[in-house]
């Protein structure tokens, strides 16, 4: 009899905790472009609910989708879709993905302040990204090298830009993969040469939008689709979201919530 | 010479690969087997089970390769290291007018039961590969790809049969067809099965100048069912194999059946700690009585180290493993095991 108490007391220091309740604590991780948005909206959310603790971390899309599916974060940032392969993964180990659109964006196509060019189409875009145009004369500027500065490859701006604009070719060989669209804003705005892509909501003064096909991104651009690389941004939840994790998400879809959006330079959904 | 000309193809493909984008990635086993039987200790080893040596080249988003050699320590090779061609395949995807297909050509996986995507949660294999009902890579191609909304996955392909390891006399000539079908109607319930059929040796072969029929030649028709349900931190994990073998040009062969049953059950305690119990039965022909063994292993995944994407980086394995015989006649067999797995990878662009 001893033995079976002892068996179970031990099974209860083991099985207690994982179900125990987690407290007034929200993980956030994800996407980079997502990231400006998730933290000012943790900020302000956690201003109006001191006792609500929210994390936010980034690492890119493919990682906050791999770690909803894993289960180890509350919601899961994404500037792009969920792919099939991370789908079937989650309703296989029992996470049912719930894509929350929080906000509008588009991509901007930027080079150095100096560079004289205003404009670009898709197809030119395409040329450049791809390696086949590597000189701004080509293309009706400068006579200067062309540097392609991408993103790596769990980003999902790289993925949204990759799918509409490179139309799933290989990259430029020698261009730099870079890891945000902080070091892309700011290795563009440092190369007189380069030509990057970012959030709407990551353009300094050093850097100059390209129209594309003629069209400027602006928020009426991107609202109407009018701008060819336009996106939806995303927070992911297992299910519709509940509880601590609804308050949150239904703060940042609010008119509250939307306009922290609109302030990190994104588009809001309304 | 086969090392030879594995380590050319190495350097070869190193030196092709370094124009495209290219991720490398290691995966080494440190393993300790401790197996004793009747009282007496069999094994007492400390190897490097496994040393795979990957690297998945990026021609372009549609096409992708993967090169896998393994390297291990203790299968009694003259100069105490083996090597291994695993994988060395092409996947071709958006080829087909098939949304989420891939074509796939080369040393590739087997889709068959569950060894095509096994992880090794217990540091035994995948019951299909315990048991050498199909090998876990083979020559061939085929079709693969996932189902709409995450409804699951499929895939048809064509084996030459033997598998990565076999030479010589052992090399198939036949085509070895497969169909693996995996759905998931409801979110955490999948369900799925596989059926290969699988020949060894020319159907006819040359005698005294002429054609005869070839008494060797043996044909194996194998399915394997599957089901998974993954609820809140634990999953189970049920296989069903079954394996007929016929060896239609010998007139007094009598077919017979093997079967396995195999479930497993994995509690993820936390993100460092998961528990993890398997039971298998392993029947080597259903119309013969107490020939068959019973597995049962219980054990621990502790995660020293994950990646950004929760994959394992750094993590210690121990098993207690059992073997038991139906018959009497042969004693039961236990083995502690304990295994350091340690995996690093690289994407060069």
């Amino acid at each position: 009899m001893r033995k079976i108490i002892t068996i179970i007391a031990l099974l209860a220091l083991i099985v207690v905790p994982v179900f125990a309740k987690r407290g007034n604590k929200i993980t956030i991780a994800g996407s980079t472009t997502v990231l400006p948005i998730a933290q000012a909206c943790a900020e302000s959310y956690m201003d109006m609910h001191p006792d609500v603790n929210i994390s936010v971390r980034g690492g890119g899309s493919s990682v906050g989708i791999a770690n909803i599916i894993a289960g180890t974060v509350d919601i899961g940032d994404a500037s792009r879709h969920i792919k099939s392969k991370e789908l079937t993964q989650a309703r296989e180990n029992g996470i049912n993905p719930y894509e929350n659109v929080v906000a509008n964006d588009g991509i901007a196509v930027v080079v150095h302040f100096n560079n004289t060019m205003n404009a670009l189409t898709l197809s030119q875009l395409k040329d450049i990204f791809t390696g086949t145009v590597q000189n701004w004369k080509d293309v009706g500027g400068p006579n200067m090298p062309i540097v392609v500065v991408s993103r790596d490859v769990s980003s999902g701006t790289f993925e949204v830009f990759n799918s509409k604009v490179l139309q799933n070719a290989k990259g430029a060989d020698g261009s730099l993969m870079l890891a945000s669209n902080n070091a892309v804003a700011t290795t563009v705005g440092q190369t007189p040469g380069a030509i990057g892509y970012i959030g709407l909501g990551y353009m300094t003064d050093e850097l100059k939008a390209l129209t594309i096909d003629g069209v400027m991104p602006s928020k009426k651009t991107i609202q109407t689709k009018e701008y060819p690389i336009s996106r939806t941004l995303h927070m992911y939840t297992n299910g519709s979201p509940k509880g601590l994790v609804k308050g949150f998400i239904d703060f940042v879809l609010s008119s509250e919530g939307q306009q922290i959006v609109e302030e990190q330079g994104f588009i809001s959904v309304d | 010479m086969k090392k030879v000309v594995l380590f050319m193809a190495l350097l070869i493909l190193v030196t092709a690969f370094l124009n495209a984008e290219t991720k490398l990635k290691m995966e080494i086993w440190n393993r300790w087997t401790y197996k004793t039987s009747d009282g007496e200790v069999e094994k007492n080893e400390f190897a490097v089970k496994r040393g795979y040596f990957r690297l998945e080249p990026k021609f372009g988003n549609n096409i992708k390769g993967r090169f896998n050699v393994d390297f291990f320590s203790d299968d009694g090779a003259d100069d105490g290291v083996g090597l291994k061609m695993k994988y060395a395949y092409l996947d071709f995807s958006n080829l087909l007018p098939i949304k989420d297909s891939k074509l796939t050509i080369g040393l590739m996986k087997t889709y068959f039961g569950t060894i095509y995507d096994w992880d090794y949660t217990t540091i035994e294999k995948d019951p299909s590969d315990l048991y050498k009902f199909v090998s876990s890579t083979d020559y061939g191609l085929g079709i693969s790809g996932y189902l709409p909304n995450g409804f699951g996955t499929y895939a048809v392909c064509a084996y030459n049969g033997e598998g990565y390891k076999n030479t010589g006399s052992k090399i198939n000539y036949g085509i070895n067809p497969l169909v693996n079908l995996r759905l998931i109607p409801v979110t955490g319930v999948t369900i799925g099965g596989s059926y290969m059929l699988k020949t060894e040796g020319k159907s006819e072969i040359e005698e005294g100048g002429e054609m005869v029929d070839n008494p060797d030649r043996e044909e194996y028709s194998q399915m394997a069912g599957v089901g998974k349900f993954a609820f809140g931190p634990a999953y189970v994990l049920a296989q069903y194999l079954m394996k007929e073998t016929d060896m239609p040009n010998m007139d007094d062969f009598e077919k017979f059946t093997e079967t396995v049953i195999s479930a497993m059950g994995v509690f993820k305690v936390n993100s460092k700690l998961d528990i993890v119990a398997r039971y298998d039965i392993y029947d080597p022909d259903t119309d013969v009585d107490d020939d068959g063994k019973n597995l049962i292993i219980g054990g621990v995944n502790y995660h020293i180290m994950r990646d950004s994407k929760n994959a394992p980086k750094l993590f210690l394995q121990l098993n207690f493993e059992q073997l038991s015989y139906e018959c009497d006649d042969y004693e039961s067999e236990t083995q502690i095991l304990a295994q350091l797995r340690w995996i690093f990878s690289e994407t060069m662009k």
